[in-house]
């Protein structure tokens, strides 16, 4: 026969069970935190992500953490500032709630803000202007012109170093405007050391063959941008001159860059730290979106590295980081 | 009768025709609602999706044939938003070899509520937990270079899989050699003996391709009258860098024994190309599977005899074309001709050195 006071505390017992339901199962006692997600477009001036692998990754890794849903979008063809701009148009009315943008065009990009076509918080990649401060526009990117300065620095340094004297720079690839700062720093670095300066218009295969046949010890190559660097490496590699071949020396962090520098191919490559940009622009417009206020992040590290460092595990955590 | 006559008997009784257009009123109105309704749904059915979203998980985002095919559906996309003006969003993830990193993608494509899944999975055995979650989310799927096994395919109607045709691309590999063979018998049999000696380079022992792919280019070159003879064999996981290590190692074992490498993939092809010219060798010869970028670099150099080409434009293109039928709610039999209602097989041809 079960006495009054087991009863009552077998009844505690199935009270106490119900209640640690209701706390673990359901959400009557312990409210969850109603998590949102936002909708955030990623806009580049490019046709493809070669040159965002790392960007994609941080970009990713952001996007699971602070529970961002990211579209990323390339261009159907590659600088169409008209593209361009009905893309951002197409998101925005698709409801997303930030914009990230590399712009092929910040001007028009920041004119389309003003004139309120653009009404969602505006992240503009690698962009000169456009840091506004307002919470509504905000800039992510590296310092380009301190970038090519370094180069320069480097490219001077290798030259004594070897005991060679390179005379003669090709500067040579695209004429956007992340390639002109990095063009700038680099010439302020050479030329005030008498380094002869050609800026060379033409393809990346018609340099290779104006330099055929030419003492190439003397001369230095310089690729503006990534694709640039990667088809002059390629030439030379073809050549199978590579280790004759004047100095290489440009930008980018695409894992067959690597591959080069790694071969002997390029001399010298300024990196950049993708993926946290990629992870910080995300992060960025998640707070934009939630309207927090974000502080400036000013420039996010950039160095010039030679093949010795590829190793090096300060570099590795910014060339290969893991997802 | 008896309800007619009752109705009528309650008619009389509650005033006559004034009830009558009352309950006929009543009718009209819930029918007239009903009609509402009805037609509202119509009309949601009836509008045009203007954009899409498709989530693709990768094996492994640095096999280069997937690769490949990864830039292949970009493509795809971007010119079928060109075509139709309707928004693709593609979220390619890659599953970096593990089951479980593909499992939380596939969850997050849900969650996200995607249209469609394009998957290639890991690990073909472990394809039923990724469909139950499909099926209960009700989000169709396209699998894809990794076939599920057929029980997994048959749960669902919602599961397509495209893919090359394992035995024709091992028939057509084996007949790169076989003609060769026809061609110059001593191009192969460089030592003369009457014996074509082979080292053989395979993928994982746990796809389905890589064994299908071993047991009939072998057996083409038996049927073809090629006189063959196995020195040994290994898997390299489809990788370069192992088929290098492999390759190296077997330089070494039977040095001026081998004269044929049957590889089941390009990078593997590659990667023994790569042990050969560290060796200084040039004079083995090599057949590859799948044409990749590279692969096909070395068919024109004459690195590499020849390769299986599964037409990628195409094979990304059946891909797409289901998973953008299925987001939009049409009939994939209006897009692709399916074997059984759910299986594609991309078309192939061989590529030979010049």
């Amino acid at each position: 026969m079960i006495t009054k006071k087991e009863k009552a505390l077998w009844i505690l017992y199935g009270v106490v069970l119900f209640l640690l339901f209701l706390l673990s199962s359901t959400n009557l006692i312990i409210k969850e935190k109603e998590r949102r997600i936002y909708g955030i477009s990623v806009i580049i001036e490019d046709t493809s992500d070669d040159n965002y692998v790392n960007f994609r990754k941080g970009m990713d890794r952001a996007a699971m953490e602070l529970y961002g849903d990211v579209s990323f979008i390339t261009l159907y063809d590659k600088g169409s500032v008209k593209q361009q701009e009905e893309l951002i148009l197409r998101e925005q009315q698709d409801g997303c709630k930030a914009l990230i943008v590399a712009p092929v065009d910040a001007k028009r990009v920041l004119e389309m803000q003003e004139d309120k076509r653009i009404n969602v918080p505006l992240i503009l990649l690698n962009s000169e202007i456009g840091s506004g401060g307002d919470g509504i526009t905000e800039r992510i990117g590296f310092d380009y012109y301190q970038m090519g300065q370094d180069l320069g620095k480097q490219i001077l340094e290798d030259s004594v170093f070897e005991g060679k004297i390179r005379r003669k720079a090709f500067l040579f690839g695209e004429t956007d405007p992340v390639s002109i700062q990095f063009r700038d720093g680099i010439l302020d670095q050479l030329k005030p050391e008498g380094v002869e300066i050609v800026l060379w218009e033409g393809s990346e295969a018609s340099l290779k063959e104006a330099l055929e046949g030419k003492q190439g010890e003397q001369m230095v190559l310089i690729a503006l941008d990534p694709v640039s660097l990667t088809e002059m490496a390629q030439l030379l590699l073809d050549m199978g001159t590579e280790n004759k071949s004047p100095g290489l020396y440009g930008r980018g962090t695409a894992v067959r860059l690597l591959n080069y520098l790694d071969k002997g191919v390029i001399q010298g490559l300024c990196i950049t730290d993708d993926f946290s940009a990629g992870y910080l622009s995300v992060k960025m417009a998640v707070e934009l979106a939630e309207n927090q206020i974000v502080e400036d992040l000013g420039y996010l590290e950039s160095r010039c590295i030679r093949r010795e460092d590829l190793r090096d595990v300060e570099f590795e955590k910014m060339l290969y980081p893991i997802e | 009768m008896w309800s007619l006559r009752r109705c009528y008997t309650r008619l009389s009784e509650s005033g006559g025709m004034g009830y009558v257009y009352k309950i006929v009123g009543k009718i009209l109105a819930v029918a007239f609602m009903a009609g509402i309704l009805a037609g509202c749904g119509t009309m949601e059915k009836e509008e045009e999706k203007t954009s899409i979203r498709i989530g693709v998980s990768l094996y492994r985002g640095d096999d280069t044939f997937i690769n490949n095919i990864r830039s292949e559906l970009e493509n795809c996309a971007k010119e079928y938003e060109q075509r139709h003006g309707v928004k693709v969003a593609l979220d390619i993830q890659d599953a970096k070899g593990s089951q479980n990193v593909q499992n939380n993608q596939v969850e997050r494509f849900i969650s996200l509520g995607y249209d469609v899944m394009c998957i290639n999975p890991v690990d073909r055995t472990a394809a039923s937990a990724m469909i139950d979650k499909a099926m209960t989310a009700q989000i169709p799927v396209v699998f894809f270079n990794r076939q599920p096994v057929e029980e997994d395919m048959n749960r669902w109607d919602q599961l397509y899989y495209v893919g090359a045709a394992a035995r024709e691309s091992a028939v057509l590999q084996g007949n790169i050699v076989v003609d060769e063979y026809r061609k110059d018998p001593k191009s192969l049999d460089r030592n003369g003996d009457g014996v074509v000696s082979y080292v053989l380079l395979e993928g994982e022992s746990s796809h389905q391709d890589s064994l299908i792919r071993t047991e009939w280019s072998i057996q083409t070159l038996k049927d073809g009258g090629v006189p063959i003879e196995k020195i040994t064999g290994g898997i390299a996981n489809w990788e370069r860098s192992q088929a290098s290590a492999l390759m190296e190692q077997w330089l070494d074992q039977y040095p001026d024994k081998i004269e044929l490498v049957v590889c089941n993939n390009d990078d593997m092809a590659l990667g023994a190309i790569d042990a050969l010219e560290r060796a200084g060798i040039d004079k083995i010869k090599l057949v590859g599977i799948d044409a990749t970028t590279p692969g096909q670099e070395a068919v024109r150099t004459g690195k590499l005899l020849g390769t299986v080409s599964a037409d990628k434009e195409q094979y990304a293109g059946a891909i797409f074309s289901i998973a953008a039928a299925k987001a939009l709610g049409k009939p994939v039999s209006e897009e692709l001709s399916l074997e059984e209602d759910k299986y594609y097989w991309s078309p192939q041809e061989i590529m030979i050195s010049p």
